[in-house]
């Protein structure tokens, strides 16, 4: 029988209840029907069994059992309680014959009677008849306004006299409250709300200088062209990337346990900043996150791992644990794609169907068959072919192609690619080969052999049908043997010790199922550890020492092909050797820090079935789901079980970037006025279902979301003409008289909205940790402007199992922009973490902003503070040759961008000429002023 | 919090009702929505939380978040001091006295699964201590815990505990944040930012961690996840002050008065500008309360102002240097409840690179020398805790909490002398307000393998202690990223027999 599950949605008091139906096409019916009569037969064991809770009435679990169609539609669970002519897949027959023990129908009691099961299983089979009630179910959409399509309003006409249309929708709703715009904001003000909100820096002394002398002569001139220099500035993408980071909380630790580092995660970091920068279409950025490996931008799928992860290791040996494990792992995938681009809670329906929202637990189980490739770990990124590391890497490559020409001839060699090494030999002919051990005890988590040609072709592993044997005497309790070859790097390797006699050494002895030319050995002890992470104690040990490589001659004797105990001898053969050897260890450094490099933006594996894993357990799975989107906005994807992992999640980026879906663009542009305003149109910015908040101007909201895609307006210049530009999105809000406006607070509009969420005034708001960082930093003139590259470290190295420590965060090597900042998972920086900068932990939609004395303590008494306060005093007193009132001066205009009141200059006279400038300076940084946007 | 974000779900559906209909605008929400509705009667019957009921938000003042708040109902326990065994203790050579693992030493009955945390499992395994019947109640202790062993007739054991995980970070986060997952906040950043605190002068949730450094997870057993940064634990102990408390070093205290005087005009001349802004004046005082605190809490760590007498009953002068030390961490906490503060957390253990040899409860190998070696740190200064809070009538008014994220197995590792995870049974005390005195609640079966009579999950468990704290679990939620977030999620039930 053929089921077609289709969406109905029922608005019921305050909130949405949604739930699936079905409709189905009847087939000839092949028993005969009137064995089961409904009425007769079927009707009394509902009524008696079933409906008092699942009825109209009570509506236990979502589930109502009193109309044919509520049946096939399941409740909460997603489950269909009957699916016709299929008892095997009713979820009504599981539960009343108590298979599962945690749902037991009816509760609390004894099974139903084995007859009533018989009959409810047959009327079940034969097509589940009940008169009068075998129409089709009509398909519904959810009426909830985010998934409508979108379309543009008009903006209020009687408003025309603005250019800006945003400013026509809010002073309509401002006229509804009898409030209207605040006087226009100061120019020194204004330069310092634009630069902050633009660029996450406060303007310098020659900015502000340059802007009010051009502010007197043409104010609508002047700040045009300071929006201009803004967008264009290199800091605009840093402080709009910390935005997108801190939706997604990407972090560049697991978390966790061991919360270890991942390396090169910060290639992802760069790439969003220069998106922004360049930028790049928002539909075109979303669809790199998400299949970026398919078209040359492999740095961009760093998205897809940005959560939280529990590593291997640190889950433990049990199965169930482990696939426990895998679903959490996906989970956090599926939280980032719905809280960033969708808006919407999809975790909710990971174990029933969502509540308020149309998303079903086939949706949430369908979104994760599509990322079903993906797993948290490093892989070497796909690069455009003209990408600078690309073209770096073939040029260093070439140099070591020419080293290793020169020193064949000179005998065997090894080199230290840091995570393995590599033994480099003539190539011979072998079946069997053994590599003999000098060391009394090894470790290996992995033996690669490979030939001269077919490059890539490890001819030792398992998968090749390749036998393994080592001294049974030897081995060490887990670690066993097979690890040795299995293609799988990490902590489950291979080891072996000598016996106690002393005689013997560890060996290992690999046999081909057919000769094999071979020349490189590639041995390794954690090189998972090399791929993925960095600054951790002991990393990159080699367990295995000095050893020998063997194979048999004809006669049968095993004769050795290369040693690396003979090095000393060959170099003294050969006098040019030992300083090739070092030119080809130098190669290999520049090409592992300058060429392509394992980074952690994710790792791709081979896509398994993927199910409907019931109530969330893994240990519950039910039945297949095919890759799609959101059924409720035609999320199908026409892809099959066995759809290629780029094929599955570029076909999912193309879904959610298309114009029919319109919680994308509301979404963005939301956010967007959320970062320029402070508080968003939908305040819930990452929910857009029926528990955020409704919009409070709806028609302003879908005019940006169509203007998103595609522009009309005046306010833009021509290089931000393209659809899904940021950045004309962001040119219209700060061109408006709105964000123009005073942030003074007006007696009408305060006892009218105290929030200002109707924007009578520009909302003042406290920066993040971000922009005080960096302002201080700009004011003492110590700022690195550099845009990207390795972040700093404040943290030390440490051990495995050990939590991270600060051990400088205020050095010159900081003095970076805080977005550089390593960024660790729920690690104290013991600064600015007290200003509610994220723990990464869990999808933080917006930063709350809230106060506590260790803002306070950290900001008055921190080396960073002290430190830069001298700075700030030293640069203004030179800047005045040592003047006392005009240092104080440069003072507030460096950090405030304004000169000093009579009273403040006062203030500050008396205590510089009985203590130091620097004081002064230190007060500053800890004002109100300095903290909140004007 | 008049934020419309932080109102409930159908607080935010009239909001809009209103805004739509044009009726109030927001003025609502410059009144306090909140308080507007209550006023109306219209929160009574809302629906929103899983159980039907309302969340109760508390009504943050922004001037001062800290302000004490009322509890949704009467509760004796006004404070709360949690007892932290990061690595799990072993219930079986303890508190949960299993005569059959004596009879079944050394043999593998059925039912023993084959693979457990850290892989193949061996034979059961006699308790390593002998156990005796301590106090009126004549509670089987082992003697392991001698001291605490006293205590009994004082204590409520939960004897039925069980956790869904049985990785320590994970089931850290669980006890501590009732999520296995990262990010979420932590119990006693649920209970301050319900009640505040009645200290005008320390922070209001305190974390004292080991002197061997942070547990496995670190910062998030106290932190503040997504809750306001305002309600995160601020971390010191006996040796180490929090970050950046002490005037910086070369800065003379008059300087630094002058620079604190300073800042107070340049504030108030700002503040001239946006009259009676609740988040500039907050700001200011904050910085009122981080002054009050370098007075305050180098006062509460100065422990000079004890007796000899008391010192001595702690143990600072005997024992081990980690006994000492956490002996000193012991009084601290004790000074912190005698002072008001809200919620203590006190750790016992840390993360497994802290210490040399031991560094918490963790024990899969040597459980005869490793639990010994922490319990010798544990037991005295923790009993004696319990009795000088006794004596000072401190446990009237104070709940006390001593819990571990598992207990072990009942069996050996193949290894045979340490045991594994053993998230199925487990063993927690309470002690103090609101709780029964020589009460055991619960049953792991005969060998201490898993719960057996009246199972307890860690939502439970949380739900009685946000119980005990007069708060309803339920109700006590946060609006975050589409969801009314609890710190028992959509579970838990008071366990109301363990209640006095």
């Amino acid at each position: 029988m053929i089921q077609h599950f289709l969406r109905i949605i029922a608005r019921q008091q305050n909130s949405f209840r949604w739930v699936s139906g079905v409709s189905f096409f009847f087939i000839s019916l092949l028993v005969s029907a009137d064995e089961i009569k409904f009425e007769r037969d079927i009707a009394p064991i509902l009524k008696e069994r079933c409906i008092d809770c699942h009825g109209e009435a009570k509506e236990k679990s979502g589930l109502r059992l009193d109309t044919r169609a509520n049946m096939l539609r399941g409740g909460d669970s997603g489950l269909a309680a009957v699916i016709p002519g299929n008892p095997e897949k009713s979820y009504l027959l599981e539960v009343v014959k108590h298979l599962d023990p945690d749902v037991m129908m009816p509760p609390d009691e004894d099974r139903i009677p084995a007859k009533e099961i018989h009959l409810l299983e047959r009327w079940i089979k034969a097509g589940s008849i009940w008169p009068g009630q075998m129409a089709t179910v009509e398909e519904m959409k959810s009426d909830h306004w985010s998934f409508q399509a979108i379309r543009r309003p008009d903006s209020p006409e009687e408003y025309a006299s603005h250019s800006n249309p945003i400013d026509r929708f809010l002073l309509k709703r401002l006229d509804e409250d009898k409030l209207t715009f605040s006087d226009p904001a100061v120019p020194r003000s204004l330069i310092r709300r634009v630069s902050i909100v633009l660029t996450g820096l406060p303007p310098t002394l020659a900015e502000t200088k340059t802007f009010l002398a051009a502010y007197e002569k043409d104010s609508d001139q002047a700040y045009t062209l300071l929006v201009d220099r803004l967008l264009d500035s290199a800091h605009f993408g840093e402080r709009w990337a910390q935005h997108w980071l801190d939706v997604i909380r990407w972090a560049e630790t697991n978390g966790s346990e061991s919360n270890m580092y991942r390396k090169n995660a910060w290639i992802y970091r760069d790439y969003v900043i220069r998106a922004l920068n360049e930028d790049k279409p928002y539909d075109r950025f979303l669809f790199e996150q998400i299949a970026g490996d398919s078209v040359g931008e492999g740095d961009a799928t760093g998205f897809l791992v940005a959560g939280p992860h529990v590593p291997v290791a640190t889950v433990g040996q049990e199965p169930a644990a482990r696939r426990q494990a895998r679903a959490d792992r996906m989970d956090e995938i599926i939280q980032t794609v719905g809280a960033s681009a969708l808006g919407v809670t999809i975790g909710c329906a990971r174990c029933h169907n969502h509540k308020f929202d149309p998303i079903s637990i086939r949706d949430y189980y369908a979104m994760t068959a599509v990322f079903e490739d993906v797993e948290f770990g490093s892989r070497f990124p796909e690069l455009a072919a003209d990408h600078p590391r690309r073209l770096r890497g073939q040029e260093l490559y070439g140099k070591i192609r020419k080293v290793h020409a020169e020193l064949k001839p000179m005998g065997p060699w090894v080199e230290d690619w840091v995570g393995y090494k590599e033994l480099h030999f003539d190539p011979v002919k072998a079946q069997k080969v053994r590599i003999k051990f000098n060391w009394g005890g090894v470790r290996l988590d992995e033996i690669e052999i490979f030939g001269p040609t077919d490059h890539g072709r490890n001819v030792a592993a398992a998968s090749e049908g390749t036998q393994t044997f080592s001294p049974p005497e030897m081995a060490i309790a887990r670690a066993d043997l097979k690890h040795v070859n299995d293609g799988k790097y990490g902590t489950q390797a291979w080891g072996a010790k000598a016996p106690a006699d002393g005689k013997s050494k560890p060996w290992i002895e690999f046999t081909f199922t057919q000769p094999h030319d071979i020349e490189r050995i590639r041995l390794s002890t954690n090189r998972e550890d090399f791929f993925e992470t960095a600054y951790l104690e002991g990393l990159n040990k080699f367990n295995f020492g000095p050893y020998r490589v063997e194979i048999p001659s004809e006669e049968g004797q095993w004769k050795q092909v290369a040693s690396t105990m003979t090095f000393d001898q060959q170099n003294k053969k050969h006098t040019s050797r030992k300083g090739l050897l070092t030119t080809l260890q130098e190669l290999i450094t520049l090409v592992n820090e300058e060429g392509p490099k394992p980074s952690f933006v994710a790792r791709f594996i081979k896509p398994v079935d993927t199910h409907i894993l019931m109530r969330g357990s893994p240990e519950n799975p039910r039945d297949e789901v095919l890759p799609a989107g959101l059924s409720q906005l035609g999320g199908d994807l026409n892809l099959r079980t066995n759809a290629s992992g780029p094929k599955r999640r570029a076909a999912f980026a193309q879904w959610l970037i298309k114009p029919s879906n319109p919680l994308v663009p509301r979404v963005a542009v939301n956010r967007i006025w959320h970062h320029v305003f402070g508080q968003g149109i939908v305040t819930t910015t990452s929910d857009f279902g029926a528990a955020g908040t409704p919009p409070t101007h709806p028609g302003l909201l879908e005019w940006l979301a169509a203007e998103f895609m595609q522009p009309a307006s005046r306010i833009a210049r021509s290089n931000e003409t393209q659809a899904w530009s940021i950045k004309h999105m962001i040119r219209l809000m700060v061109m408006s008289d709105a964000f123009r406006q005073s942030s003074a607070p007006g007696k009408e509009g305060i006892t009218a909205d105290a929030d200002s969420q109707l924007l009578w005034r520009y909302p003042p708001k406290r920066v993040e940790a971000e922009v005080i960082r960096d302002s201080i930093l700009q004011a003492s003139d110590t700022l690195n402007r550099t845009i990207g590259g390795r972040s700093y470290r404040i943290h030390n190295v440490k051990k495995r199992y050990a939590q991270w420590k600060v051990t400088d965060n205020h050095g010159s090597e900081t003095w970076r922009r805080m977005i550089y900042q390593e960024r660790m998972r729920r690690v104290d920086d013991q600064m600015f973490t007290a200003f509610d900068f994220p723990d990464c932990g869990q999808v933080r939609a917006k930063r709350p902003v809230s106060t506590t004395p260790l803002q306070a303590l950290n900001l008055m008494n921190s080396d960073f503070v002290m430190d830069q306060s001298s700075l700030i005093a030293e640069r203004a007193r030179q800047d005045t040759n040592d003047h006392p009132e005009l240092a104080i001066q440069r003072c507030f205009e460096l950090l405030l961008g304004r000169p000093p009141t009579i009273k403040e200059q006062a203030s500050c006279l008396d205590l510089v000429r009985e203590k130091e400038l620097q004081l002064v300076c230190r007060a500053i940084i800890n004002s109100n002023e300095f903290a909140f946007l004007p | 919090m008049n934020n419309p974000e932080h109102l409930s779900l159908h607080g935010r559906h009239l909001l809009d009702r209103r805004h739509f209909l044009g009726t109030a605008g927001l003025s609502a929400a410059g009144l306090g929505l909140a308080g507007l509705l209550d006023n109306e009667g219209l929160l009574a019957n809302d629906s929103q939380t899983v159980s039907g009921e309302l969340p109760i938000r508390p009504n943050i003042d922004p001037n001062n978040p800290y302000a004490p708040r009322s509890s949704h109902f009467n509760a004796t326990a006004k404070q709360v001091l949690v007892v932290y065994l990061p690595g799990a203790v072993s219930h079986v050579d303890t508190f949960d006295y299993k005569p059959a693992l004596s009879r079944l030493h050394g043999r593998k009955p059925p039912g023993i699964p084959a693979v457990t945390f850290e892989g193949p499992t061996g034979n059961i395994a006699k308790p390593f201590w002998k156990f005796n019947p301590h106090g009126q109640s004549g509670k089987m202790v082992s003697d392991l815990l001698p001291h605490l062993a006293e205590q009994v007739d004082d204590l409520c054991f939960l004897h039925s505990m069980t956790t869904n995980t049985s990785a320590h970070p994970q089931g850290e986060n669980f006890m501590n944040t009732g999520f296995t997952m990262e990010g979420f906040p932590s119990f006693g950043a649920w209970v301050t930012y319900a009640l505040g605190t009645e200290s005008h002068e320390l922070p209001s949730f305190v974390a004292i961690n080991d002197p061997r450094g942070l547990a496995r997870s670190g910062k998030n057993n106290f932190g503040n996840g997504f809750l306001p940064a305002a309600f995160q634990g601020t971390d010191f102990n006996s040796r180490n002050p929090p970050n950046n408390l002490h005037r910086p070093k070369g800065l003379s205290r008059d300087a630094d008065r002058r620079t604190a005087e300073l800042l107070q005009r340049l504030n108030a001349q700002h503040l001239e500008k946006y009259p009676s802004d609740s988040n500039l004046a907050g700001r200011i005082a904050s910085y009122e309360l981080a002054g009050r605190m370098q007075t305050s809490v180098p006062e509460v760590m100065d422990m000079s102002t004890e007796s000899a007498s008391t010192l001595k009953h702690y143990g600072v002068d005997q024992g081990s240097e980690l006994h000492r030390e956490y002996a000193k961490n012991c009084i601290l906490a004790r000074r912190l409840i005698e002072k008001g503060v809200r919620v203590v957390q006190l750790y016992n253990g840390s993360d497994p690179a802290g210490g040399n040899g031991i560094t918490n409860w963790d024990s899969h190998s040597d459980i005869l020398k490793t639990h010994a070696m922490q319990a010798e740190i544990m037991d005295q200064p923790t009993a004696a805790l319990l009795a000088d809070m006794k004596q000072r009538g401190l446990l009237e008014h104070t709940l006390v909490v001593w819990a571990t994220e598992f207990g072990r197995m009942p069996f050996l590792q193949t290894n045979g002398t340490g045991r594994d995870h053993n998230p199925n049974a487990f063993t927690c005390f309470l002690a103090g307000a609101g709780v029964k005195k020589g009460f055991s609640y619960g049953k792991s079966d005969e060998f201490g393998f898993k719960a057996a009579v009246d199972k307890l999950t860690v939502y439970d468990f949380n739900a009685t202690l946000l119980h005990l704290m007069g708060l309803n679990h339920e109700r006590l939620t946060f609006y975050h990223n589409g969801l009314e977030r609890r710190l028992t999620n959509v579970h838990g039930q008071v366990v109301s027999e363990i209640i006095a």
